[in-house]
């Protein structure tokens, strides 16, 4: 076996899957259209299965990126092909192999022109989404960040509904406006670093650790420059009120477009909000964070009441997602581990949850080609399997204990609270809501009267079942056995935690909030093992108020002692 | 004679410096007279084509082999900036050449005169980029400028054509005027001592106190005769009446060679000679930058002629590269525009291509003409694509990293909200890009049959994408060519 660094570096082949299918399937003739929908999804299904060896190999003790492989791409400017993961990134690299090949998977009837040209745009789109998690280097995350623009523009100009280059041209201006904002935030921050270590360097690492040369300048430089990556990353999430393109591209993509954009494209904002904004902002967020808040909740109740009022099915999903999402974004915002746990779960959740619902819209919609809740009605009764799985997803998205989107909701609640409680407060109205709505929409459509032309509706077909099945599964056993996952993600959070909210270990009432946690089944992050005289370089403005207490750095060492000895214990 | 003895000597020691404009003069002179009029009169006139492009290449291999140094009495200098430029400037005109054969042999309007014109304006363009004089900028720029007024109008039988040539030639010939001014302006400035750049900083420093109003007019004025030439808002109005005029060959040449020339000689001019008196420029020129950006991508939007759209695009690429001669440092915002001056032409000379393949001998150049144009030529749609994705600055197409260089260029020296309305303009201009992609993706095939493509064209959008793809992934490579070709 060749000695090159990225011969074996399983990740990047995994990421380079799809592009290398895409091409092979170039050379397809155009009219063999079964050549394109099996290649296509055994193209998608390796993908998956060479990712499954990640999850054993991945190495839960540790915070650190692995899989790293580095090499120097343009020296002169300081760009490195740089690629790793670690534990947040790898939860999202799993979901995306998964849900891609499910989107493959669900178009095989769907679409019925330019086979050729859907499925290559597909497997570039997952490669490039593939992407924007491996990388470790600025310069290569924005590079795909852009390019996934491309296909998302061309799967939903070419097979979108009647609206489609409306919807698509206003989600490719949408993104890429945010996207150069942040270039310029991404370039500020590389010069900032020339000019206090005299560098070029593009690396992620090297940006983190630019947060306190950052913290130094001025508050109207820090706050223009958090905002900078904040509107990149806000509008893709998408948060109130940059969410306007959401519910005009999922109206008018296809359905496995509204898959891939619901189950992983959103979460790059969140994922950008984890990897960046949080760690390289941690001094100017205590600034915004009523104005992110603000949006935030503002994102979760307006997201669920427009939800309930509308008339299209897949609209309908669309604004649960920008109400769910918000959800998400208060948890990463409550900035301790509960909270940054549950807005992961909250990502893998939603992205199950809600590829399922509208899979499930595409279904009817395929049989009949209307989205109208009014349309139809009393399909449980010709319907069963199709019921049952509406019913498992529309459990999961409200978030029933015992399916997946209890434990993210239940985590982001727990550590807003611990954080905001007023916050978490408004915002379990969202959930509230949320049920109101999807009851309301499962209701209407699944129950009352059925009539001749939905009585000749089908009941799911193998194909489908097929599909279903891995997203039901997954329901089931995130819900119930969310431990392997957090185990996954505990070291990255609690390394996050550290970065952007070191007061958090800190803190009396850490006991108090474990034993709280481990009352009710949720485990709350152990404190890192410190030594004593590790002190966080940066200054706090805050931390001033405590020293005047006078009696808070004894408390501290004592509560970090038990801490110590709390951790090797429970090991 | 010891006067005439010393003026040989000099002229035979400096001549060197020029071999590549020599060689241009003297066969666009033998072209006109007697090659193409006498001895050669029967030969067919396309296979001029072949002789322009291999004296342009002959002379680009002169170009390449001219050693650097300074002669002329410290009128031109052959450094690396020089023959970065002047590669660009040959490469342009070969790619003319080569993307208009077809066309004009359709029009029946093959002649010598059309490519001896080529030569002579790209002559001018060569000493204008190596020019270290006001006085001789001023007479390269006019060299250029009046080859390419005549070409602008060659198909003089159009109406349109003649009117955009007269329009084209009565505005630059105001704007030669302004610039002219400026320089005798500058020259009482500085007491009359000198015209040479590299002199100008000290003799305006040494010049007394009260001129400085003569110094900032003077400025100013040569910065309006220079944003003319390069198309920049406010003095833009020309250019989309005479893009849209022009044979589409001559439209491709204008937006590539005297913008690279001009743009050279604007960065030695702003960068060297007027570098002591930033403050006078600094203002005008970044209010120019941000005008062009904004308005050129802006009145693209509703462009129904590709041509004019092209105009307007080019004059917003036009307000990027001004932030290369912002840079105070002018040897990096020379690497800078050369770099994108560079993507920029494979990007122009690919879509222009493509333009003039679907044009064939008709003129119509509607962007509605390439609906459909997927199903019909799949290959041609998906450079189009690339040229139009690489255009709007997506990366990860050469055009994204080439912004991407000048915009860091840009932020390193401060120039934070320029490049946030960069940025936002080039977001902005993704539309009326995509509006295209849009039309060869999304909209049915018209009834007529395609015609069939030409060698030439396949060559040159088979080269230009393939360029513009894989580019970046090359960038190592890029960097140190910028870096050889124009630190010299």
């Amino acid at each position: 076996m060749p000695m090159i660094p990225w011969f074996n570096n399983l990740p990047l082949w995994v990421t380079a899957v799809p592009l290398l299918g895409a091409l092979a399937l170039l050379f397809v003739p155009k009219a063999k259209r079964r050549v394109f929908e099996l290649g296509a999804l055994a193209i998608a299904l390796l993908d998956f299965i060479l990712c499954v060896p990640l999850w054993f190999q991945y190495d839960r003790s540790t915070a650190a990126v692995q899989w790293v492989t580095q090499m120097d791409w343009i020296p002169s400017i300081g760009v490195k092909f740089s690629i790793g993961m670690d534990g947040i990134s790898l939860v999202l690299f799993l979901l995306t192999t998964f849900i891609g090949a499910i989107a493959v998977w669900c178009s095989f009837t769907a679409i019925t022109e330019r086979f050729k040209e859907f499925y290559i745009w597909l497997l570039v789109m997952q490669f490039t989404m593939l992407g924007v998690f491996i990388c470790q280097d600025m310069f290569l995350f924005y590079l795909f960040w852009e390019i996934m623009l491309v296909p998302m523009y061309f799967l939903i100009a070419i097979w979108g509904g009647p609206q489609k280059l409306y919807a698509a041209i206003k989600l490719f201006l949408y993104t890429l406006a945010g996207g150069v904002l942040m270039l310029v935030g991404i370039l500020a921050i590389y010069f900032l670093q020339y000019k206090t270590t005299g560098t070029y360097d593009l690396s992620i690492a090297s940006f983190h650790n630019m947060a306190g040369a950052i913290s130094q300048q001025t508050q109207a430089f820090q706050v223009l420059l958090c905002l900078s990556f904040f509107l990149g990353f806000a509008i893709k999430v998408p948060m109130f009120p940059f969410h306007t393109w959401l519910p005009d591209a999922h109206v008018q993509a296809p359905t496995a477009g509204s898959v891939i954009l619901a189950g992983i494209l959103l979460k790059m904002g969140t994922y950008g909000f984890v990897r960046f904004l949080l760690p390289i902002f941690p001094d100017i967020l205590p600034t915004l964070m009523p104005w992110f808040l603000t949006l935030t909740i503002i994102g979760v109740v307006y997201g669920a009441l427009v939800a309930m009022i509308q008339k299209d099915m897949k609209k309908l999903v669309a604004y649960s997602s920008v109400s769910h999402l918000g959800l998400c974004m208060l948890g990463l915002f409550a900035l301790n581990p509960n909270g940054i746990m549950g807005g992961m779960f909250q990502m893998i959740n939603h992205g199950i949850s809600t590829s399922g619902l509208f899979l499930i819209v595409g279904i009817v919609y395929e049989r009949r080609h209307v989205r109208m809740i009014a349309d139809f009605g009393g399909l449980s009764k010709n319907m069963p399997i199709y019921a049952t799985v509406f019913m498992i997803m529309t459990m999961s998205s409200i978030g029933l204990p015992g399916l997946n989107g209890f434990i993210g909701e239940f985590a982001i609640l727990q550590g807003a609270f611990q954080a905001k409680p007023w916050w978490a407060v408004v915002a379990t109205s969202g959930i509230i809501l949320g049920a109101a709505y999807m009851l309301w929409l499962y209701q209407r459509v699944m129950f009352g009267k059925l009539d001749d032309i939905n009585a000749n509706m089908k009941d799911l077909n193998a194909r489908e079942i097929a599909y279903f099945a891995p997203l039901v599964l997954a329901c089931f056993w995130i819900g119930l056995r969310p431990a392997p996952i957090m185990k996954v993600l505990e070291k990255p959070i609690e390394n996050l935690v550290m970065q952007i909210n070191p007061d958090f270990y800190k803190g009396q009432d850490l006991e108090q909030i474990k034993a709280d946690a481990a009352q009710l089944g949720i485990g709350a992050m152990e404190a890192p093992e410190r030594e004593d005289d590790v002190e966080v370089p940066i200054q706090y403005p805050y931390q001033q108020d405590e020293d005047e207490i006078g009696e808070a750095p004894q408390t501290q060492e004592e509560s970090l002692d038990d801490d110590g000895e709390a951790g090797s214990g429970g090991r | 004679m010891p006067f005439a003895q010393a003026l040989w000597e000099s002229l035979a020691r400096d001549s060197r410096l020029v071999t590549p404009v020599i060689l241009l003069w003297l066969a666009g002179t033998l072209m006109l007279w007697p090659l193409g009029s006498l001895l050669l009169k029967r030969m067919p006139k396309d296979r001029w084509a072949f002789f322009t492009v291999a004296i342009l290449l002959l002379s680009g291999w002169f170009v390449i082999n001219t050693p650097n140094a300074i002669g002329f009495a410290d009128m031109f200098r052959v450094d690396g900036v020089t023959k970065g430029f002047q590669i660009l400037c040959i490469a342009a005109g070969i790619l003319t050449v080569a993307l208009g054969r077809q066309q004009l042999g359709a029009l029946k309007e093959h002649s010598v005169e059309y490519y001896s014109l080529i030569i002579f304006s790209i002559s001018g363009m060569l000493l204008l980029v190596g020019a270290t004089d006001l006085v001789s900028i001023y007479f390269a720029v006019e060299l250029m400028a009046l080859c390419v007024y005549i070409l602008v109008g060659y198909l003089r039988t159009q109406e349109r054509a003649v009117e955009a040539s007269i329009k084209y030639f009565l505005l630059g010939a105001f704007s030669s005027g302004i610039l002219l001014f400026g320089i005798s302006l500058i020259f009482a400035a500085t007491g009359g001592t000198t015209t040479n750049l590299e002199r100008l900083g000290q003799a305006i420093a040494l010049a007394p106190g009260n001129q400085d109003l003569l110094v900032f007019s003077g400025v100013l004025m040569v910065l309006i005769g220079f944003a003319f030439k390069v198309a920049a808002v406010p003095f833009h109005m020309w250019s989309p009446d005479a893009y849209e005029g022009a044979p589409t060959p001559v439209t491709a040449f204008m937006s590539m060679a005297p913008k690279a020339a001009a743009l050279a000689a604007f960065i030695r001019i702003f960068g060297t000679g007027f570098n002591g008196v930033a403050e006078n420029w600094i203002a005008p020129l970044s209010f120019i930058a941000a005008a062009s950006m904004i308005l050129g991508n802006i009145a693209a939007f509703k462009q129904q002629s590709i041509k004019r759209m092209l105009a307007y695009s080019s004059i917003g690429h036009v307000g990027y590269m001004l932030l290369g001669v912002l840079a105070m440092d002018s040897q990096a915002g020379a690497q800078a525009v050369w770099f994108y001056m560079m993507t920029y032409l494979f990007m122009q000379a690919g879509a222009f291509a493509i333009v003039i393949y679907l044009q064939g001998a008709n003129e119509g150049e509607r962007i509605e003409d390439f609906k459909g144009l997927a199903k019909r030529r799949p290959l041609l749609a998906f450079a189009m694509m690339v040229f139009m994705l690489s255009l709007a600055g997506i990366p990860p197409l050469l055009g994204f990293f080439s912004k991407f260089y000048l915009f860091r260029l840009a932020i390193i020296e401060g120039y934070i909200t320029l490049t946030v309305i960069a940025l936002l303009t080039s977001a902005a201009a993704a539309y009326y890009y995509l509006n295209v992609v849009a039309q060869m993706y999304f909209k049915e095939p018209g009834e007529a049959a395609p015609p069939p493509v030409c060698i030439c064209t396949k060559a040159i959008v088979a080269l230009c994408s393939a360029v513009l793809l894989v580019g970046t992934a090359f960038g190592p490579w890029i960097m140190d060519w910028v870096g050889k070709i124009v630190w010299g």
